[in-house]
């Protein structure tokens, strides 16, 4: 069998050589606690200190205003939930949101539901969008805090934070984006653009799973949903990944200096293998393909096939795939947000998500435009013969 | 490396015994576990379908160095098998899910998926054989499982492989040990429906009907000659043969004869009311050559009750009745009826009703019919 190919960037990267170097100190002699008042402990805490200054810096922000966290799960919980408890406001019930987020969102906005919160959804347009005249509609003075999205994470959209973060604080309200996809696919400026809090997740840009950053400005107020010890301003008790953060630092660094030839590269590959897929199979369908769309996701559906069969029929020909976010028991199912979008059920159950990233080469887009149609045939010949 | 095989794998002791041996046999073996129904978070132990059950058969496949998957056909199982279970009840009758699951969802859904993947065979942990082409009872007649299996398409017996078929239980358990698949080696047996938690299905009845649905109402209880001796709360409570739960009192033992859903009555009677003669099936499905009238034959009515002699009095194309050259007892409609010639499975169908048995077996077939149909 040739090489397999990774097509799931948006599921996880690899750690980058450059990173697991910058890690290796604090696996052997660097060992220290950072809170600690000795030499071992001064030594982590310098690395833990300028890892969060370099983040900062990535991000347009202040360095006390990084705060280290275990991902994007993590971040997004205390996004919410941290910021609606630290509030908690009878007259500011509102949490706004859109029904295509990451499930650590619509989760936690459920959960805040329980503690009094109003959850609320805007519109969203087929093309992956959330409607501005929705938001502007929704947000009034009675919402706590509104949460969408940057890059949707199963068909790639870019959805206009600096509009909606605008609107959002104009009515008092908190606006937290998870940008666990959008870091170093779009420009973050935290100094120049309105979000109060936002998320990303290291494992999606070269760093090791376990770690993420939350940017969270300053004056904004967050109760810490852990309970312990004052590391990160209270924020988030417990002893600091060191190594992580300091891996987290450097995929950071890596992926914005990078950022402009890397876009370039990946847009021509995505548009390459997008262009191959539709001469090839012209009544597929690329989810979102209308809106402003991240380099990296092609999110497709093709009639009277099924992901599931697609999925194992790539992998067991090498090719790395997904059917959008992975669950828990590795089951497939219908997309949440390819129904908010608007997407039949039935197409919906046929999307394929190929994400592109550091693995993909010409000659990966080259042999899977080639094999995805084959196999799309080949499906079709057996679902026709079928019924 | 051999023809490519999907198994299906329940995490049990049985399908991950089937799937190493045929990795010993040099197939290229893709393990995947069905993924049902979902009960949510509620039952954190199932032994069956639940998250645990995927995780061990996927740390089978691990160990074994084959990929593993998941397939959800949980909407396609809840129209095959569910809807139907729960609508027999609802008429009085008495299901077998596992007998649509075999037909619709391991050997014609499945089928479908390794289609999908190039898959020449497909692969189950059952108790029974494939010879020559045909489907045999196992060798360990304790654990023969072909009573679940009569429904599939015939199409479907070229490309089967059940590699434990020539096991017994005791050895399938020591090949898991042998084998070094201590995580299932010693799991305990489910003998219950997989989708029914608790074992309870009038939960589930209840759950899908309302608890005012005709089924789960209260009715009378009474003898064969009419005479009400007291109340049920739901004749989809009962089966056929069922002792517990019924009125006391009477100087001998007590059974479920008859299920009577249009009055919604529970017919009780003493053991020898239970006996019929003779079985009238539908919803037919063979296996080879459908039996020709006057054949004779060997039926089950139930799973591991010892195959009874039987002749064919009539065949139909949507319905058969056969003789029981001996009574048997508690003879249920929805149940099946399995067919044998030796150990060989020629088909079965679902139990209509008991027949009236060989003497007044009626009418005769005339004898142009009777050759038409032995193909």
């Amino acid at each position: 069998m040739p090489a397999p190919i990774y097509l799931d960037h948006a599921a996880t990267t690899p750690v980058r050589p450059e990173v697991l170097e910058a890690m290796q100190p604090f696996f052997g002699a660097r060992f220290g606690n950072p809170s600690s008042t000795h030499r071992w402990g001064r030594e982590a805490r310098a690395a833990l200190d300028e890892a969060r200054e370099r983040v900062a810096r990535c991000l347009g922000a202040h360095p006390d205003e990084v705060c280290f966290t275990s991902g994007g799960t993590e971040g997004d919980n205390l996004a919410v939930l941290g910021s609606w408890r630290a509030r908690r406001d009878p007259a500011r019930a509102g949490i706004i949101t859109t029904p295509f987020e990451h499930k650590a969102i619509l989760a936690a906005v459920h959960a805040a539901t329980r503690e009094g919160a109003d959850e609320r959804f805007v519109a969203v347009t087929p093309e992956g969008i959330v409607s501005l005249a929705s938001f502007e509609a929704i947000v009034d003075t009675t919402v706590a805090l509104c949460t969408v999205m940057w890059i949707n994470n199963e068909i790639g959209t870019i959805q206009p934070i600096v509009e909606l973060a605008r609107r959002a604080r104009a009515r008092g309200a908190i606006f937290h984006t998870d940008a666990v996809q959008a870091f170093g696919k779009v420009t973050i400026d935290a100094a120049s653009m309105p979000f109060d809090l936002l998320t990303i997740s290291g494992h999606k840009f070269g760093a090791t799973k376990g770690i993420g950053a939350m940017f969270i400005r300053r004056g904004t107020a967050l109760e810490p949903l852990m309970h312990g010890g004052s590391q990160d301003r209270g924020r988030r008790p417990g002893t600091e990944n060191v190594a992580a953060a300091v891996g987290l630092a450097r995929a950071a660094e890596l992926a914005l200096a990078e950022h402009d030839a890397e876009h370039a590269r990946l847009l021509a590959l995505r548009d390459a293998l997008e262009r191959a897929l539709m001469e090839r199979v012209p009544d597929a369908v690329v989810h979102g393909r209308n809106g402003p769309r991240a380099p990296h996701i092609i999110s497709i559906s093709v009639p009277g096939t099924d992901s599931e069969s697609m999925l194992m029929a790539l992998d067991l020909k090498g090719v790395a795939a997904s059917s959008g976010s992975a669950c828990q028991s590795g089951t497939v199912t219908p997309s949440h947000v390819l129904t908010a979008i608007g997407v039949a059920p039935e197409l919906a159950s046929s999307a394929v998500r190929l994400s592109l990233g550091a693995l993909t080469t010409e000659a990966c887009v080259e042999r899977v435009a080639q094999l995805f149609p084959e196999l799309i045939n080949k499906a079709r010949r057996l679902s026709g013969s079928a019924s | 490396m051999g023809d490519r095989v999907l198994v299906a794998m329940s995490g049990g002791v049985d399908s991950s015994v089937a799937a190493a041996m045929l990795v010993d046999e040099g197939f290229d073996v893709v393990g995947a576990t069905m993924k049902l129904f979902c009960h949510g978070d509620d039952i954190p132990d199932r032994p069956c379908c639940s998250l645990d059950s995927i995780n061990d058969a996927r740390r089978v496949c691990e160990s074994l160095g084959v990929p593993h998957y998941v397939l959800n056909l949980e909407r396609a199982f809840g129209e095959d098998v569910i809807d139907n279970f729960v609508a027999e009840y609802a008429r009085g009758r008495t299901p077998i899910p596992c007998v649509r699951c075999n037909t619709f969802t391991k050997f014609r859904d499945l089928l479908r998926k390794a289609e999908a993947i190039d898959a020449r065979w497909i692969a189950t942990g059952h108790y029974a054989r494939i010879v020559d082409g045909a489907l045999h009872r196992a060798a360990d007649d304790a654990k023969d499982q072909t009573y679940f299996l009569w429904g599939i398409d015939r199409r479907v017996l070229s490309r089967m492989l059940l590699p434990i078929g020539e096991l017994t239980k005791a050895q399938t358990r020591a090949r898991a040990h042998a084998m070094g698949l201590e995580v299932v080696a010693e799991k305990a047996e489910s003998q219950e429906i997989c989708f029914v938690p608790g074992g309870d299905y009038t939960a589930v009845l209840e759950q899908r009907l309302g608890t005012s649905a005709p089924a789960l109402s209260a009715g009378p209880v009474v003898l064969s000659d009419g005479s009400i001796v007291g109340h049920h709360e739901g004749f989809a409570r009962y089966t056929i043969g069922q002792r517990r739960g019924l009125p006391g009192g009477y100087r001998q033992p007590m059974f479920v004869v008859d299920i009577r859903p249009h009055d919604r009555a529970v017919v009780i009677g003493p053991r020898e009311e239970l006996l019929g003669h003779g079985v009238i099936a539908r919803e037919l499905n063979w296996l080879g050559a459908p039996p020709s009238v006057g054949a004779t034959v060997r039926v089950r009515v139930r799973h591991r009750a010892a195959p009874a002699l039987a002749e064919i009095v009539r065949l139909d194309d949507d319905e058969i009745e056969v003789a029981l050259d001996e009574p048997v007892s508690a003879i249920t409609p929805g149940q099946s009826v399995a067919i044998y010639d030796g150990d060989r499975v020629i088909g079965g169908g679902i139990i209509e009703r008991a027949g009236r048995g060989p003497r007044q077996a009626l009418p005769v077939v005339p004898a142009s019919r009777g050759l038409s149909l032995s193909i």
